[in-house]
This record gives C-alpha cells, structure tokens and sequence, in this order.
C-alpha cells in the first residue's frame, strides 16, 4: 500500500458514481439525476465545492476580527462592570487561578477556530495548487476538523446560560454582547466550509481526467 | 482489517465516500470494519440488533427529553433572592437581550435539532422493526444524516459545567432535576449515534421497500 499518486481506479474514472448520502453505487450517466434509493440528487463531485468552501472560509477569517476585538458580554454588580472579549473573559479566569477552566475556554474559543481556519486553508490549498503530498495525513486531518470544530460553541453556551441565571436586577446582572454575534457565526461559517468541501478532490489530483482505456482497467494492480 | 480485491462484476462494487476508490466489496463478520486501502477511511461495517437498539434508544431519548427541558438546570440564590434555569432560557434571555441570531443558534442545536433527531430516529426504527409503510423513510434518513453534527447537547453541558465553575464563589448554587436528566440524555444520544449504521440501515430499506412491492 504506497501513497504515490500513481493513477489507480475510482469511481469516476471507471464511470460510476457514488450517491453521498446513501453510499450506492451509479453510473457516471446518472450525473444530475435523482438516487433511486434516497432520491438525493447525484453528483461525483460536490458541486461548486471550492468555490463555497473558500468564501465560507474568507468570510469566517474576517469576521473572527470582530469576533475577538468587540465585548461578549458584561457582568454588572451594584451598576459597577466593564464589557469584555474572549480573551478578556480567559485572562479574568486565569488570575482567578481556575487555570483548568481556563485552559477550556482557550481551547475551545481561540485554538481551535484558529487550527481550524490554518487546516481548512491548507487543504483547500492543495487542492486549489495540486499539491500531491501527504494525502491521507490531509483526509485525517479533515476528520479532525469535522468533528472538534463545533465544540467551539462552548462560549456562546456559557454566555447563554449565565444571562439566563445572573438577572438579580441591581445585585448582580449579565447581559450578552455583539461579540458574541460575531463568534458564533465565526463557528457556523467554519463548519459549512468543512460540509461544502469534497475529501475526494485532494484524492483527484494526479488522477487523469479522462476515462481510461478499457484495456487498462483490467491490468494487474500492484498492491 | 479486512484486505480487499480490485476487480469485480458492478454489483459487487462499490467506491470509497472520502477519496472515490473503486472497490470490490467482500463480506464482514460483526466487529470487523472494512477500511479504505487508499485513504483508510471506513467503508462499511455491521452492527448487531441495529434497529431495535435504536428504536430502544430513541424511545428512551424521548422520554429524558420531557424532564430535561422543563425542569430547571440551575438554580442561583443571591441575598434571598432566587432565579431558577431551563434550556430554554439561554436562548430566551439572549433574545430580549437583542442578541436574536445567537438565541435562534442556541435554541436550534440545543432543543430543536436533538429533538428532531430522536423523532426522526423513533421513526426509522419503529417503521423498519415492525414493518410500517414508511412513506418519509427517505426524509427521515436524510434529515439525520443531514443534522449529525448539529446537535450540541454535549457542549451545551461542558457550558454548564463552565459557568457552576465561574459562579460558585459568588453565590450559591442548586443543581436541578433537569441536568441530571441532560446527563441521561446525552448518554442516550451518544449511544445512538454509535449504533446509527447509515450503510446497513439503508440496505435494510432497500429490503423493505422490496417487501412491500412483492406483498402488493
């Protein structure tokens, strides 16, 4: 099992296709058309898959400025309290010494977007450039991104529950901030880039585009 | 892991979701995975009693899904006075607090989409386990598969872990009936998810909808 690109069978050059949603097998003519087993529409490809993921992804990037700069929310005691950002709200913590929570919070609302935002431009670059190396650590690091990219939503939770508890009038009060707006859309913007974009096309690179001869597909693969 | 052959007749084909390989499909004992050679990705797998533990589980999730919603999660007493939570809550104090897109988010993977899920999963399960027509078989599968990932209850629990945290040195705390049944809930949630095979159950749909012509 080598990991050169060297052309090998898929579904497309043999002239199927696959249905993403129920994983039955079609064939390539059937491009447009309706699955007959879940009646989602048929594509080998995701369409239009670069182009959303990429402006998805731009869109997040620039709206995480405003996301990090503006307050997410503000405690008020006896009318005394500052707004503040997320960062903000992780720096208050640690000096509280609830380093463990902490850690959380920064994980959860500063890491990962960013590792998120860094992973999704370096596979859209490859596929975007042709790059051909490393290709199953790049699928692995998709799955990654798929599956932690919504615990950053933890932030946006927490302010929701604390405005929801701390409403004691002048005692004590807590109210939400435009900063949230920001992040929590920051999140949804990073995980429809990570659904518009096709694992396969870092696969397709190296591949050759037409059909191959018949005479090839039967040839004895080297494995 | 299970080795794989490249050649076969189209029926005995299928290809890989993550990197397109065209592949022969081979049989698979309960517990054995078959991996993509190319991209390791996981083909297809087999899980024993699939629809009746979900329609267990979904049962189940039904029923944790009344308590953890109204009763409350939290409860704060601060100079005797005293203000109680419930999921719902998060969302609607952040709507009068003018924040409505961040409400409708929390309200959505929170209550809504974990909700529709059990209801789509009962659904699945039920129609497939005692053989109902099943005219939404499709829709309901679709829409699950669909809304994986979308539903936040786990994080929404790390959330209230976070703020017990944040606020135990200012006030006083009560934990509610409510977040126990959460912690049920989510466990139930998690399970099902494990045993929610898309491959096989649509092959089960397939059966089923074969049935069904021939008994017409």
């Amino acid at each position: 099992m080598t990991d050169h690109p060297s052309p090998r069978r898929t579904a497309r050059n043999s002239g199927y296709l696959l249905c993403i949603d129920c994983e039955k097998l079609h064939r390539i003519s059937q491009e447009g058309q309706h699955c007959d087993r879940c009646g989602a529409r048929l594509h080998s490809r995701i369409p239009n898959s670069m182009n959303l993921s990429w402006a998805s992804l731009l869109a997040g990037i620039l709206l995480f400025l405003p996301a990090n700069l503006l307050p997410i929310m503000t405690f008020k005691s006896f009318g005394q309290g500052e707004p503040s950002t997320i960062l903000g709200g992780i720096l208050h913590l640690l000096e509280q010494d609830m380093l463990m929570i902490g850690l959380v919070v920064l994980i959860a609302s500063i890491v990962v977007p960013v590792l998120k935002i860094i992973a999704l431009t370096i596979l859209l670059c490859t596929v975007q450039f042709r790059l051909q190396t490393n290709l199953r650590q790049k699928t692995m690091m998709f799955r990654v991104v798929e599956w932690i990219g919504r615990w950053s939503m933890l932030d946006i939770f927490v302010i929701g529950i604390l405005v929801a508890l701390v409403q004691l009038g002048n005692i004590a009060h807590i109210e939400g901030n435009s900063g949230a707006t920001a992040f929590a859309i920051v999140v949804l913007l990073t995980m429809f880039s990570a659904i518009a974009f096709d694992t396969r096309l870092i696969w397709d690179n190296g591949m050759p585009e037409a059909d191959l001869p018949p005479e090839n597909t039967d040839q004895k693969d080297e494995r | 892991m299970v080795n794989i052959a490249m050649h076969g007749t189209p029926e005995h084909l299928t290809a890989c979701h993550e990197c397109d390989l065209l592949i022969e499909q081979v049989a698979n004992q309960p517990g054995e995975d078959v991996i993509c050679p190319r991209c390791h990705a996981r083909l297809y797998y087999t899980t024993p009693n699939s629809i009746e533990r979900l329609l267990a589980l979904s049962v189940a999730g039904l029923i944790l899904f009344i308590p953890a919603n109204i009763f409350p999660i939290l409860s704060l007493r601060v100079f005797g006075q005293s203000q109680s939570e419930i999921i719902l809550q998060s969302a609607m104090s952040l709507y009068e607090g003018g924040l409505a897109l961040v409400a409708l988010l929390i309200l959505l993977f929170a209550v809504v989409v974990p909700l529709f899920q059990l209801i789509a999963l009962f659904y699945i399960s039920s129609t497939l386990h005692y053989r109902w027509e099943g005219r939404l078989l499709r829709q309901a599968m679709l829409s699950y598969q669909h809304l994986r990932g979308w539903g936040m209850l786990e994080i929404f629990l790390l959330g209230v872990l976070i703020s017990i945290i944040k606020l135990k040195d200012i006030a006083d705390l009560d934990i509610g009936l409510g977040l126990y049944s959460l912690g049920a809930l989510i466990v139930v949630i998690t399970l099902s998810s494990i045993f929610f095979n898309p491959h096989q159950i649509w092959h089960e749909i397939d059966l089923h909808r074969k049935q069904r012509y021939a008994d017409d």
